[in-house]
Order: structure tokens, then C-alpha cells, then sequence
């Protein structure tokens, strides 16, 4: 026992140590370099035109944004999982579909769908009218931020509100509206919350996004300003508005987290359960081609205009088989893009592995003192990417400016929390008394770990590191600040092919980086496809 | 209207599926007002699914289901639950996690549009006589099982309905909890002189509960009658075996009464030993070997007919023996503890028998 004590002890060490090296220092660092002139140049810094702006637009974008995510992502969540709509896991897999996609790549597809020129406007004469601004970035943000709002709210539907409780409700004389207002939407009121911070955070700090939608339109949002004042200039009145803003974000995003935990409330996998009787009982087909046609037209169709373009000679042509070519794809295939291919995937496996082995550490240091490391790691994802990566340049940038180490230390401090939760979670899910069971067999500890515990988390284990994958594969905000010369990753690379202003060509490298990633999400897709048991039927006929 | 009263519940063919899978079909029900109908039946025998198509929480893919004379299921209709004259028990309680006690009761007071002073009113008044008015401001995590289900009991009750559906309220209660909350039950249904179905797979339940019981396996109905009848009339083996313990019994029917249909006192003779009976039959009394259904309380110790006791379990006011015949392997219970042990050989004696029309396997089980 005093082993076992031992290496608790040695493992929450290292963990501590390592959060503080990872996350600690830098945001610390932030902080010091934002306040080192004083309280007065913080003011002056932030009440300054464009900062002022910056900041602004940030706010109420992310504001309209978590409004509307909540609200389609709870409306889409109550269809799938509370009435028997046709085709109801396709219509799960389409919804969450966004979350494959990076936001800037959304973005870049929405204009070429909808935007001037686009789709739309060049087959039928019709365009989205202030594509390119505020009105486009709240659109294709809400649209990338639905899955999050869905999955925390149907998590919640599932885990919170037993069926039963609104069919209560319905023999009781509750319409189905009344049940839905008396019922079923106090029950998730936490989970409302929750996904009201997750979305807030999430449209606060994203970069991608404003960066194609708004910049273009001389739209400025904190991330974009950060971006301008780190990466294009040189002016060192830049750099310090750059620290300030930085500071200013991680404020704003842990003032509305407030409890860091808020942001994992309800992430368990949505269960399904027989549809209540208490959604719709009439109409259901007529809603899923419904559902099925929105989720088409705002994921799907953006792809296909992708894919189009990338495939189209030049820009203005109509996307036609007649003017088709693969040339757009063999000019995309260039050595610089196939090197930042190279950087992206190292960068993924090497975070993914990290963040296990981290994982690990903090499993191995769970006991009493670990809800201090659990929101400590909670809180590097809590800490919007641009300021992330500020952090993490202002505390090493000394010795690993423009390498790609300082990215990947970026990259872990980020996603720590994902594999962290998802381990801890399915190790609060292992019921003690199979391992019990395992020892009371004959096992000793170490053979009970590994014939009962590892067989049952590697589900969870494999996840953690594709959700990781995945994400580090298409990261652009904190890569588009910390990238040097050479090691540029694939998004980035992306990007600035974009901001060049060839959409042909930026077509075919995000249809490239979509494929990368979709690849790589295959796997995690099956898992998380096979999981949805195909009836359940046992609260039905016991 | 003339002629029959109409019924409070009538199933006319009912059939449910989930997709492909025939859950319940062809099912005929009738319960008249103010009776107790018990639905009993294995786990997964389609108990909960008819209560969930009667209360409009399912669909039905045939058939038609009339609460009070009115259709509300069938032929391309389906009314809405808050629109059926049903209230439901259910069997995990169900209670809102955000609201109390009183609240509880009191919603579907307010959902027909009483004002809420009056409906917290009436809502106490329903808890007051549920013996719970203490527990009016507790939330469902203050509550014990056997309070939820009082309030969940208390809700059903608050709406009024012509028509009450039980999915096995007493499931997840302890054994005395169980009995006291089926006597609360039968009391109150009676006094709302509402027509009630109560689903169980608990025989002893059913049996205690019920006006009429209706047996199910796999979503078809088997039989229905009173609780004497179908205890002492079972329409096979499976019957026999789900309403409590049976044996089956091979017995030659002897002299006068053979060939005729006629039950009463007959001449009968087990594995050699000649004795009266009362036998009753669903058929035409066949001469010679013929294979019955005996319930433990129709056999006792004493007697001509040789046996051996294989187990013997004493529950207190009775025992329970288990003895292997040559006319086959006999349940007996007898009042009082145990007068003979295991491995003794015992005469022992059959006063009543039942024939059911269909030949008996010995091999059925339940499920």
C-alpha cells in the first residue's frame, strides 16, 4: 500500500508540475506582460478605437451566436431524440457532421455556396446579402456551433429526462408544448446553460471564421485584431495590444465559465431512448426531409460548392462538367502543402500521444487533491486559442519561437482536457466491483488492471486520442499565431492561400484538408455510429 | 343507448409493432366501469406496451381502443394522452424532479385550467388523504420509494380520469411496502369508482388486486376470467404455472361419469390407489389414463397413494413439500411447520383435480 501511496503521490506531482509548465506559466507570463506598463496603459490600450471595436463586435457576435446555436442545437435534439423521425441516425450523423469540418473551411464554403459569385448566385441569381460581415460570421459560427449545443443538450435529454417524466406529464392533460415548457425545458435548464458558455467561448474564440468572413469586410473581432497585430505587424505598440487583448479574452471567456466545470456538464454520449409520445405523433416524415433539407443546405451544400470550385478552371466559370479539370488539385498538391500535411500530422499524433500519457499521469494522481489539477486542466481548454497561443509564446517563445515543439506545447495545453475528461470519465463509469470481482478471482492489482480495466476503457482510450487527432489536425488559431517560417501546418497553409485570394485553388486544398481530416475521423465516427444500441426496449415490455 | 352498458376500456383487435417487430397483436379487452382489471405476465410479455397504446403514448398499427365509448385509437386515429380520460401510475414513479409534492398533485389540477389557489387546494386535500400532507414541500430526491409512488398514486388520482392505468406501481418496493400500497390502491380506485388496469407479473398481486385477470404471453392474450377462475381453472399449463405452483397428475378416471362432461365427485384411481375426487373438466371425461393439473392446496399428507418427500420448505404459517410419485412429481402445501424431512416416504391423498382441454407437457415453463 505505501507503493501504491508512493506513486499517487509521484504521479499528482509530475501532473501539478507539468500543468504549471504548460498551462500555468504562460497565462501567468500573459498577465505579466499585459500589466508591466500598469493599470493605466491596460485602459488606454483597451478603450482605444480598435480595440474597442475588436472587442465589441467579439461580445455580441458570440452572444447572437450562443443564442441561436442553443436554440437550433435544443430544436434539433427534442426532433432526434424525442420523436420517432425516419432515418433518425443519419439525421444524427448530419447534425454533428460540422464538427469535421474546420470552422474557416464552413465559412470558406458558405461564401463559395451562398456568398457573391457563389453557388447560389451564379445557378439561380440568388446571394446572401452581407455574406461577407457580421451577418455571415453569425450564421456559418452558428452553424459550426450547433453540434456542441446538440450534444450537450441531448446528453442531458438523454441522462436527465427520463421519458416517462413527460409522458407524466402528457397523462396529467399537458398538451405537448406545455409539456415541453413545464417539464422537459426546466430539466435541462443546466444544460442550457452549459451550452450557452460552451457556444459563447466557442464564438469568442474563434478565429477562422471572422478571419474569411470578416476581414474582408473590414469586420474586426478580438482573434482577427490579435492576428493583425502578432503576425502581420512588426510595431511593438501592436505587440503590446496584442498581450492586452490577449489578458482581456482569457478574462472575459473564465468570467462566463465561471466554474470551469460548467464546460463538460452533460458531455456524456447521448443514449437513445424509445421516442416519448410526447414530441410528435403526426407529420414525422414530413419533418425529417425537413430537418434532413436544413442540414443539407447548411453542410452539405457548402462542400459540394467546395468541391465544385476546387474542380472548376477558374473562378466565374459555371461549375459545369465542361469546364471541369483536376489542375486546381495538382497545383494545390505543392510541396509547400504537402509539408504542412507533413507538420499537421506529426503535430496530431505527437499531441494525441502526449495528452494520453497525460491522461495517464492524472488518472494515476486521481484522489482528494484532484479536482485542483481536473480544473486546472479544465482550464487551458477553457482559455480562448489566440490567447493560448500569446501565452505560450510570451512564456517560451525565448527558446522555441518558430518551432514546431512551441506549437505542439500550444496543442496540449488546449486539448489536455479532452483526453483528461474522457479518460476520468470512463474511469468513473468502471464500477469498483469488477474490479473487485477481479481481485477477489485471484488477480493481483496490476493483472486486474490489465484483464479488466484496460479491456474496458480502450474504447474510451482509442477516442481520446482520435478526438485529439482530429482536432490538432485542423487547429488554425493558435497554429496561424505561433507558425514560423517552414513549419507552417496544413490549416494555416489553407489560410493564407485564401487570404491570397485564389479560390480556386483554396477550394482544392480545403477540399484536401476536409479529406485529411475526414480520414482521419473515420474510425471515430464508427465508434461513436455503432454505439447507439438498436432498440431499446426494456423500459417498454418488463 | 340500450342493451350493455358501454365498457370504460374496449380493445378490439389491438395490434402493436415497433417496425417489423409484432409486439402485441390481436388483442380483444373489455373492463367495465368500476372494476379492476389485472394484466399478468412474464417480463417483456407486452404488459407495459398496452398500458403505453392505452394511455396514447404508443401508436397502434391495427385494431381499435374505446376509453369510455369514445375511439381514441384506430383507423388512422389517435388522440393525443392529455386529451384521453386516462391517468397513469408508473412503474419508476416518473415524478419531475423540480417540482414537490404538492405541485405535483396539483398539475393536472392546473391543466384544466383551475386557478392555482384552488388547484394547490384540492392538490392538498389529495394528500391528505393519501396519509402524505406532511410531505407536500418535498421534491421527489426527499422521498423514499414507497412516498414517490404515494404522490405518483396522488397525481393519477388528481386527474379525475374515468380510467386508471397501473404499469406494476409497486415494482421496486419492498415486500411490506408492497402490500400496504396495493390496499391504498384497491381502496381508492373503489372509491373513485373509476375502471382501473393494473399491470403485474406478480401473481400473488394480481390474484389479491384484481376483479378479472387476464393472462398474457408473448402479446397475445391466453385467458381471462375472475381470480378463482383462472386459479382453479387455468386453460393449460403455461396458465396453471403463471397463476402459481401446479403439478400435473396421471390419474385413471374410473366407473360411472367417464364419457360424459359433467364435473363432481368421481371415482378415481393414482398409481394404483383407488380414491373420490372432485375432478372438473374443459372436455368430455375420457375412460382411462388421462394427465391433470393439481394445486398444491388440492393435495395433502395422509393417504393411500405412495410418495417420496424430495424437499421440504417451511414459510412460517405453512410448508411447502415437494414429493416424487409414481403419478409424477407433486407440489403440496399444509398448514403448520414440517411433520415429515426430506427422503421420507409419505402416503398422501388428492381431494380436487382440473382437466383443461389440451393435453398436458409436463415440460412447459414460463418463458
Amino acid at each position: 500500500m505505501g507503493d501504491a501511496l508512493a506513486v499517487r503521490r509521484g504521479a499528482w506531482l509530475t501532473a501539478a508540475a507539468l500543468v504549471a509548465a504548460i498551462i500555468g506559466w504562460p497565462v501567468i507570463r500573459l498577465f505579466g506582460v499585459a500589466f508591466e506598463r500598469g493599470l493605466a496603459t491596460v485602459v488606454e490600450t483597451l478603450t482605444g478605437p480598435q480595440a474597442t471595436a475588436a472587442i465589441w463586435n467579439s461580445l455580441w457576435t458570440g452572444a447572437v451566436v450562443a443564442v441561436l446555436a442553443v436554440a437550433s442545437g435544443t430544436g434539433a435534439a427534442l426532433l432526434t431524440e424525442r420523436s420517432a423521425l425516419p432515418g433518425r441516425r443519419w439525421l444524427r450523423a448530419g447534425l454533428l457532421l460540422p464538427l469535421l469540418v474546420p470552422p474557416f473551411v464552413t465559412a470558406f464554403g458558405w461564401a463559395r455556396a451562398f456568398g457573391p459569385r457563389g453557388l447560389t448566385d451564379q445557378l439561380a441569381g440568388i446571394a446572401l446579402p452581407g455574406m461577407y460581415g457580421p451577418l455571415g460570421i453569425v450564421v456559418v459560427l452558428t452553424v459550426a456551433a450547433t453540434p456542441i449545443a446538440y450534444l450537450i443538450v441531448a446528453g442531458a435529454l438523454a441522462s436527465r429526462v427520463e421519458p416517462d417524466l413527460e409522458r407524466a406529464a402528457r397523462a396529467s392533460g399537458a398538451t405537448w408544448p406545455e409539456a415541453l415548457w413545464t417539464v422537459t425545458l426546466p430539466l435541462l435548464r443546466p444544460a442550457l446553460l452549459s451550452a450557452l458558455v460552451v457556444v459563447f467561448v466557442f464564438a469568442i474564440n474563434a478565429f477562422g471564421v471572422p478571419a474569411v468572413l470578416g476581414t474582408p469586410a473590414g469586420f474586426a473581432t478580438i482573434t482577427t485584431r490579435l492576428y493583425q497585430d502578432l503576425a502581420l505587424s512588426a510595431d511593438p505598440a501592436a505587440f503590446v495590444r496584442a498581450t492586452t487583448m490577449a489578458a482581456t479574452l482569457v478574462v472575459v471567456a473564465l468570467v462566463v465559465v465561471g466554474s470551469a466545470d460548467a464546460l463538460f456538464v452533460g458531455r456524456g454520449a447521448a443514449r437513445t431512448a424509445l421516442p416519448s409520445g410526447s414530441g410528435l405523433t403526426r407529420g414525422r416524415r414530413t419533418v425529417a426531409i425537413a430537418l434532413g433539407a436544413v442540414i443539407a443546405l447548411a453542410t452539405l451544400l457548402p462542400l459540394v460548392a467546395l468541391v465544385l470550385s476546387a474542380l472548376t478552371r477558374a473562378t466565374g466559370l459555371d461549375p459545369v462538367p465542361a469546364n471541369w479539370t483536376l489542375d486546381n488539385f495538382a497545383s494545390a498538391l505543392d510541396p509547400r502543402f504537402l509539408g504542412g500535411l507533413a507538420h499537421s500530422l506529426a503535430l496530431a499524433v505527437a499531441a494525441a500521444t502526449v495528452v494520453l500519457v497525460l491522461g495517464a499521469i492524472g488518472l494515476a494522481a486521481r484522489h482528494g487533491r484532484s479536482r485542483v489539477l481536473g480544473t486546472a486542466i479544465t482550464l487551458g481548454f477553457a482559455v480562448p486559442g489566440s490567447a493560448l497561443a500569446v501565452a505560450v509564446l510570451l512564456a517560451y517563445g525565448g527558446w522555441l519561437r518558430d518551432t514546431l515543439a512551441i506549437i505542439l506545447i500550444a496543442y496540449v495545453a488546449k486539448f489536455w482536457a479532452l483526453g483528461h475528461r474522457q479518460l476520468a470519465g470512463s474511469v468513473d463509469r468502471l464500477p469498483g466491483d469488477q474490479v473487485r470481482a477481479a481481485r477477489a478471482s485471484g488477480a493481483g492489482a496490476m493483472d486486474a488492471f490489465r484483464s479488466v480495466v484496460v479491456p474496458t476503457l480502450r474504447p474510451s482510450i482509442m477516442a481520446a486520442w482520435l478526438v485529439v487527432f482530429v482536432f490538432a489536425l485542423h487547429e488554425l488559431t493558435m497554429s496561424s499565431l505561433l507558425y514560423g517560417p517552414g513549419n507552417a501546418t496544413l490549416a494555416v497553409i489553407v489560410l493564407n492561400v485564401q487570404q491570397l485570394g485564389d479560390p480556386t485553388i483554396t477550394a482544392a486544398m480545403a477540399v484536401l484538408l476536409v479529406g485529411v481530416v475526414a480520414i482521419a475521423a473515420v474510425p471515430l465516427a464508427v465508434a461513436g455510429f455503432g454505439r447507439e444500441p438498436a432498440n431499446r426496449r426494456e423500459r417498454v415490455s418488463p | 343507448m340500450t342493451g350493455a352498458p358501454v365498457p370504460a376500456v374496449s380493445c378490439r383487435g389491438v395490434t402493436i409493432a415497433y417496425g417489423a417487430t409484432v409486439v402485441v397483436s390481436d388483442l380483444d379487452l373489455e373492463v367495465p366501469r368500476g372494476e379492476m382489471l389485472a394484466l399478468l405476465g412474464p417480463s417483456g410479455c407486452g404488459k407495459t406496451t398496452i398500458l403505453s397504446a392505452l394511455a396514447g403514448f404508443l401508436p397502434i398499427s391495427a385494431g381499435e381502443i374505446h376509453v369510455g365509448g369514445r375511439a381514441v385509437a384506430g383507423a388512422g386515429r389517435h388522440l393525443a394522452p392529455e386529451r384521453r380520460d386516462v391517468g397513469v401510475v408508473f412503474q419508476g414513479y416518473a415524478l419531475w424532479p423540480h417540482l414537490d409534492a404538492l405541485d405535483t398533485v396539483a398539475y393536472p389540477i392546473r391543466r384544466r385550467a383551475v386557478g392555482e389557489p384552488e388547484a394547490r387546494r384540492r392538490a392538498a386535500a389529495i394528500l391528505e388523504r393519501l396519509g402524505i400532507a406532511r410531505l407536500a414541500h418535498r421534491r421527489p430526491a426527499e422521498l423514499s420509494g414507497g412516498e414517490q409512488q404515494r404522490v405518483g398514486l396522488g397525481r393519477a388520482l388528481a386527474r379525475e380520469a374515468s380510467v386508471y392505468l397501473f404499469d406494476e406501481p409497486t415494482a421496486h418496493l419492498d415486500a411490506t411496502l408492497r402490500d400496504r400500497l396495493q390496499l391504498e390502491i384497491a381502496d381508492h380506485r373503489l372509491r373513485s369508482g373509476a375502471a382501473a388496469i393494473y399491470a403485474t407479473h406478480d401473481t400473488a398481486e394480481a390474484l389479491a388486486i384484481a376483479d378479472r385477470v387476464a393472462l398474457l404471453r408473448d402479446g397475445r392474450l391466453v385467458q381471462e376470467g375472475t381470480p378463482t377462475a383462472v386459479y382453479d381453472r387455468p386453460i393449460d399449463l403455461w396458465a396453471a404455472r403463471l397463476t402459481g405452483l401446479a403439478s400435473v397428475l396421471d390419474v385413471r378416471i374410473l366407473g360411472p361419469g367417464a364419457g360424459t362432461k359433467t364435473g363432481g365427485d368421481r371415482r378415481i384411481e393414482v398409481a394404483g390407489s383407488p380414491l373420490t375426487a372432485t375432478v372438473a373438466m374443459a372436455r368430455r371425461l375420457p375412460e382411462g389414463e388421462v394427465r391433470a393439473i393439481v394445486r398444491p392446496d388440492w393435495v395433502r399428507l395422509g393417504g393411500t397413494i405412495p410418495g417420496r418427500v424430495e424437499t421440504v420448505a417451511f414459510r412460517g404459517s405453512y410448508t411447502d413439500y415437494r414429493l416424487v410419485t409414481p403419478a409424477g412429481t407433486i407440489d403440496l402445501r399444509a398448514g403448520g411447520p414440517p411433520t415429515v424431512g426430506a427422503g421420507e416416504a409419505v402416503g398422501w391423498s388428492v381431494d380436487r383435480l382440473w382437466i383443461p382441454a389440451e393435453p398436458l407437457d409436463p415440460a412447459t415453463r414460463l418463458t
